[in-house]
């Protein structure tokens, strides 16, 4: 009885200092200081850049660069784009973030985000347009060429490098810059059902429309191990531009709930798919080394009076065993990084027309999966095309 | 019993350190931050990707720059030939910053060469046809006759390519690019002098990314 209270006495000290110290550890993370907001999207978005922590830059940056773009700030979304793009088009290798991510101890949105391949190719998409602005085409072409690389790494071949517009808009800027486009235009009507306008050199007014909202990311799984995509599939199903005696079609080439959902799965799933077994099986240890401690506890008086030892030291060991092994369970963070760039479209689309130079009035109208006009998305607004080079024009329902 | 003792201290410090582990530098990464390091433009950074670095930049245009030097129709040349620059059209999967590979030559020719070339600054043209038309209208003092023609012409037309190669598979990302530089005669339009430089990266990211 006496070795029963010694234990008893070294045991509890030490599964309450080590309860403490656990806590006192995770309770280091740094302040986030205050954020005023002030109602303009950008100066909030900015101000949200610089209390995020430096593993979140790169989304704050992703986020204010899509809105900067719609409310026609292309100066600010370049901006910031030109300060990730350095980020996600290197190769994150030795980073001491993503090791630690990778550890059972960790969960995977501590390391740097630089979001899954859907989000690096729009951020390539969205430099791309103020490549073309600054009459670039072949800087937007080198966009398109990275964004359908980073795609290229899809599990099913059929669904590797499948964006239509990053196909299409490649050979159009070739075929701009006097060119062939075919081979990529090929490539483009390859992975689209229907037929693609041919190119049209000539047209100076570059039109990207974008709708819906797009994918929003979750945890799945018994631990939140598993990364799952879920959209609300938007009304607007495709868009048409009138200007003046003229109308041209926009219809959806690229679907990103698609492209969230095709890619199969990643190297980082099979870590996570690992940490939750060790959660798991730790968990069952403890629960067995638990329950043997009980058993042997009820053992400890012996029927003819006296105390076992062994059975005292056994419900000890177990017990210790047990706690140790919830203590691991409890440590280990499987959960899928679900951070997400919460303000990206669901479809894209992208039209050229030839326009006069100066100021047209145009209509935008979005229609339903039977083709229906959404009335209440209906927008009228005025297209400015420049006396010289290409104009683009960015058109999305989305407003921030 | 010592031994349970010994065993049961033994769980407590594994379970302490594990959860050391996990949580003790949670969001405090370099809490001091990292100070500033001044690099040479040649030397390559902790941050790597497999595009166009400044290192490259650096190498490429160095050796563009001794090699324009040393052609016959610059360096024996009766008449200080005049170059204009045109843009570098880039074919790769990086977007650059198309100027810096042909502001760097000219800065390298301009300080190496003596003299021997001029370039002609066609950037500035617009503002300079304004300034020679407030010359011509009296609006300003000229110190020669305004109304001579003496923006010169170009004897040459300087002007590059960058070319890419991908290769992506699991074992990593790899990229070739091609730099092609070439003079070109404005009267003849023959290539009096052509160089290439290449560079090969590879790497692998971090299966976090992957």
């Amino acid at each position: 009885m006496t070795t029963f209270h010694t234990l008893c006495r070294s045991i509890v000290p030490l599964m309450l200092g080590g309860v403490l110290l656990a806590l006192a550890g995770c309770a280091v993370v740094p302040e986030r200081p205050l954020v005023t907001y002030t109602g303009d999207p950008i100066v909030d978005g900015n101000a949200e850049l610089n209390a995020a922590l430096a593993k979140d830059r790169v989304l704050w940056q992703y986020r204010i660069a899509a809105t900067a773009i719609r409310l026609g700030r292309f100066d600010e979304s370049d901006r910031q784009l030109d300060s990730a793009l350095p980020l996600i088009g290197g190769l994150l290798a030795s980073s001491a973030d993503a090791k630690k991510a990778r550890s059972l101890f960790s969960s995977e949105s501590t390391k740097t985000f630089i979001g899954e391949p859907y989000e690096r190719v729009m951020a390539y998409y969205y430099r791309a347009v103020g490549y073309w602005r600054d009459g670039q085409p072949d800087n937007a072409r080198a966009c398109y060429r990275s964004g359908q690389l980073i795609d290229s790494d899809a599990e099913a071949a059929k669904f590797k490098s499948d964006y239509v517009l990053l196909d299409y808009l490649d050979g159009y800027a070739t075929a701009k810059l006097g060119g062939d486009g075919s081979e990529a235009f090929g490539r483009a009507q390859k992975n689209f059902k229907r037929k693609l306008p041919p190119y049209d050199v000539q047209a100076n007014v570059l039109v990207f429309a974008e709708y819906g909202r797009g994918p929003r990311k979750y945890a799945g799984g018994q631990y939140g191990e598993q990364l799952k995509f879920m959209t609300d599939d938007s009304p607007a199903h495709s868009a048409k531009l009138t200007v003046g005696e003229r109308t041209v079609a926009l219809p959806p080439y690229d679907d990103l709930h698609f492209q969230a959902t095709t890619r199969g799965g990643r190297v980082m799933d099979h870590i996570l798919g690992n940490k939750a077994v060790f959660k798991n099986t730790t968990q069952s240890v403890g629960d067995v080394a638990l329950a043997g401690a009980a058993v042997a506890a009820n053992n400890i008086r012996r029927v003819d009076g006296k105390t076992s030892d062994n059975a005292a030291a056994a419900a000890l060991i177990l017990g210790a065993i047990g706690i140790g092994s919830k203590v691991l369970s409890a440590a280990t963070t499987p959960h899928a990084d679900t951070r997400t760039w919460d303000n990206l479209p669901q479809r894209l689309s992208f039209a050229a027309l030839r326009l006069s130079p100066g100021e047209h009035p145009a209509t935008l109208e979005f229609f339903d999966k039977s083709g229906k006009r959404i009335e209440r998305l209906t927008r009228q607004l005025t297209l400015s095309v420049r006396p010289e080079g290409d104009s683009v024009i960015f058109l999305s329902e989305l407003k921030r | 019993m010592n031994t349970s003792s010994r065993i049961l201290v033994l769980a407590g410090a594994v379970a302490t350190s594990t959860f050391f582990a996990g949580c003790a530098s949670e969001g405090v990464k370099n809490p001091s931050g990292v100070p500033v390091t001044e690099m040479k433009a040649d030397e390559a950074g902790f941050v790597r990707g497999t595009g166009v670095e400044s290192q490259d930049l650096v190498a490429v245009t160095d050796k563009m720059a001794r090699s324009i030097i040393g052609i016959p129709e610059i360096a024996r040349a009766t008449a200080t030939p005049r170059i204009v620059i045109e843009p570098v059209v880039n074919e790769t999967r990086f977007p650059i910053n198309k100027n810096i590979f042909l502001t760097r030559i000219r800065t390298q020719l301009n300080e190496k060469a003596a003299g021997r070339v001029r370039f002609l600054d066609r950037d500035m043209m617009k503002t300079l046809e304004r300034e020679r038309e407030l010359k011509r209208t009296g609006q300003v003092t000229a110190s020669a006759d305004p109304h001579a023609v003496e923006f010169r012409g170009a004897d040459y037309f300087l002007t590059g390519k960058l070319e890419g190669m991908t290769t992506k598979a699991a074992a990593g990302t790899s990229d070739y690019i091609l730099y092609s530089f070439r003079l070109t005669d404005a009267r003849t339009s023959e290539i009096v002098w052509e160089s290439s430089a290449e560079i090969k990266k590879q790497g692998l990211e971090d299966a976090a990314y992957r």
